[in-house]
Order: C-alpha cells, then sequence, then structure tokens
C-alpha cells in the first residue's frame, strides 16, 4: 500500500482522458517520470479503463440495423 | 411581390431537400454501431437497449430539420439518445457512500494488490472478470454511470458529454471522478467477495 500523491489526485483524470493541454501533459509526464507511486497508479487506472470499455462492448444484434433503416422516410 | 418559384424551381428544392434528409439519415444510421454500444450501459436488458436506440433514430429521423449541417451529428444523436433515456422515466438512484478520498480511490488497487500478492498493475488488472466489470458498471448510479458510458465507451471529450448531458463541464469531471470511484469499490467488493 502506498500513500496518497496530491500531485496525482490532481492530473490523473484528466491525463488519462486526454483533456490536458500540450503543457499540462508535459508536466503531468515529468512528473510520471520521478514519482513511482503515480505511475503505477496510472498505469493501472488505465489498463483499468481499457478493460472496461473491452468488457462492455457489446457488438449490436444483427437484425437492429434493419430495424433502424425501416424507420427511414420513405421517398415520394 | 412573386417570390420567383416556378413549378420547377419548386420540384428541384423539393428533390434538393429530399436527397439532404435522405445523406442525413445514412450518416446517422452509420452511428448506430456507436450509439448501440452506449445505449447498452445506459440500460439494464438487450431489450430495453434495442427499444431505446429504435426510439432514438424515429424521433432523429422525424427531427432531423433541427440537426444543423457541420455541426457534431455524433453530440446531436447523442444526446436525444440520453434525453429519452431519462425520459422513460428512469428512477433517480441515490449514490452509495463512497470510501473517504484517502482510501476510496485507491481502494479496488489495494485490494486486488493484497489478495493476489502481485505487484505488476497488469496481472492485477487481469484479476477483474468480464461479467464482474459488466455488473460493476450496471450498479454504478445512473446519473454517474451516463458521464462514465459517454467518456470511456462513446469515447466522447468532457465538452461533449457536457453538451449531451446539458450539465456543466465541471460536473461531468466531478461526476466521472466520482462514477470512476464508486466502479472501483463495486469491483473491490466482487473480487474480494469472490476470492
Amino acid at each position: 500500500m502506498f500513500d496518497p500523491c496530491a500531485k496525482c489526485e490532481e492530473v490523473l483524470q484528466p491525463f488519462l482522458d486526454r483533456e490536458l493541454s500540450d503543457a499540462e501533459i508535459a508536466e503531468a509526464e515529468s512528473h510520471l517520470d520521478e514519482c513511482t507511486y503515480c505511475r503505477k497508479r496510472y498505469k493501472f487506472e488505465e489498463k483499468l479503463r481499457m478493460y472496461v470499455r473491452l468488457a462492455c462492448a457489446e457488438e449490436m444484434p444483427p437484425d437492429l440495423k434493419a430495424k433502424l433503416a425501416a424507420l427511414r422516410t420513405p421517398l415520394y | 411581390m412573386s417570390d420567383g418559384s416556378t413549378p420547377e424551381t419548386d420540384a428541384r428544392r423539393i428533390a434538393e431537400g429530399e436527397r439532404e434528409r435522405a445523406r442525413f439519415e445514412e450518416e446517422v444510421l452509420e452511428l448506430a454501431d456507436q450509439v448501440y454500444r452506449v445505449a447498452r450501459r445506459l440500460v439494464s436488458t438487450r431489450e430495453e437497449a434495442e427499444d431505446l436506440v429504435q426510439e432514438t433514430y424515429a424521433r432523429a429521423f422525424r427531427s432531423w430539420r433541427s440537426y444543423t449541417p457541420g455541426t457534431n451529428l455524433r453530440a446531436w444523436i447523442f444526446r436525444i439518445l440520453t434525453n429519452l433515456n431519462i425520459d422513460r422515466g428512469r428512477r433517480e438512484q441515490r449514490a452509495p457512500a463512497t470510501q473517504p478520498i484517502e482510501e476510496g480511490d485507491y481502494f479496488l488497487y489495494n485490494r486486488l494488490e493484497a489478495e493476489t500478492g502481485a505487484d505488476d498493475e497488469e496481472r492485477i488488472v487481469e484479476r477483474l472478470s468480464q461479467d464482474g466489470i459488466v455488473d460493476a458498471l450496471s450498479a454504478v448510479p445512473h446519473d454517474f454511470r451516463d458521464v462514465i458510458v459517454l467518456v470511456d465507451i462513446g469515447d466522447f471529450t468532457y465538452q461533449d458529454a457536457a453538451q449531451i448531458l446539458d450539465i456543466p463541464i465541471g460536473t461531468v469531471m466531478s461526476r466521472l471522478h466520482r462514477g470512476r470511484r464508486i466502479l472501483k469499490q463495486q469491483l473491490a467488493e466482487a473480487a474480494v467477495g469472490e476470492a
């Protein structure tokens, strides 16, 4: 178990969501380079997000697209 | 004064309008996979998701004139989707109590690390099952889940998610943060329960 890092709290979420400016990204990356704790957390969160995305991706049932196309306005 | 319209120009205008509409409908249909993927995680069952997507498309096709060409079509259709989902009378849910910040955000990592004895982030995350993740996400209250689903599964920016849900961007960020903490808490509890 590690001690929480205040810097990590502040930048981790927008950094992972690619919402930081270039300058902020550079600052976050330099922090990750020097902070083992944040680096571990960052990797964990990144993996977790990827897993959530993969686990929750469910393909559209094949007949649904045809049903949606049938809702289109008929051409006169 | 005449507006210069003749039966020929009227017919041309109507034909052009029809072509524009057909183009719009095709573009919206191309987004159907993405719309379904997000809808599936906003509601509990596959049937509900299919109904919601069909309602979304029926409304989109009806109100196509309210879309301004050149603006963000994805955001436009997802806004219809999330509004319809809210209109479907979903229940207001109270967010479960989360752990205090010091522990809460590290809850899952600490639990999994303690349990697996692993010190490798990938192996720790691999401990989670697909069903466990799906169940944990569905247990996150709607307001928080909507934001997670739009950003993590729909790939929307904070700004787009704010526009779609008609909430300030700061609220997107705070709900995302809180929602992910709830998700991790659910996952931690499930992972420990399975052990």
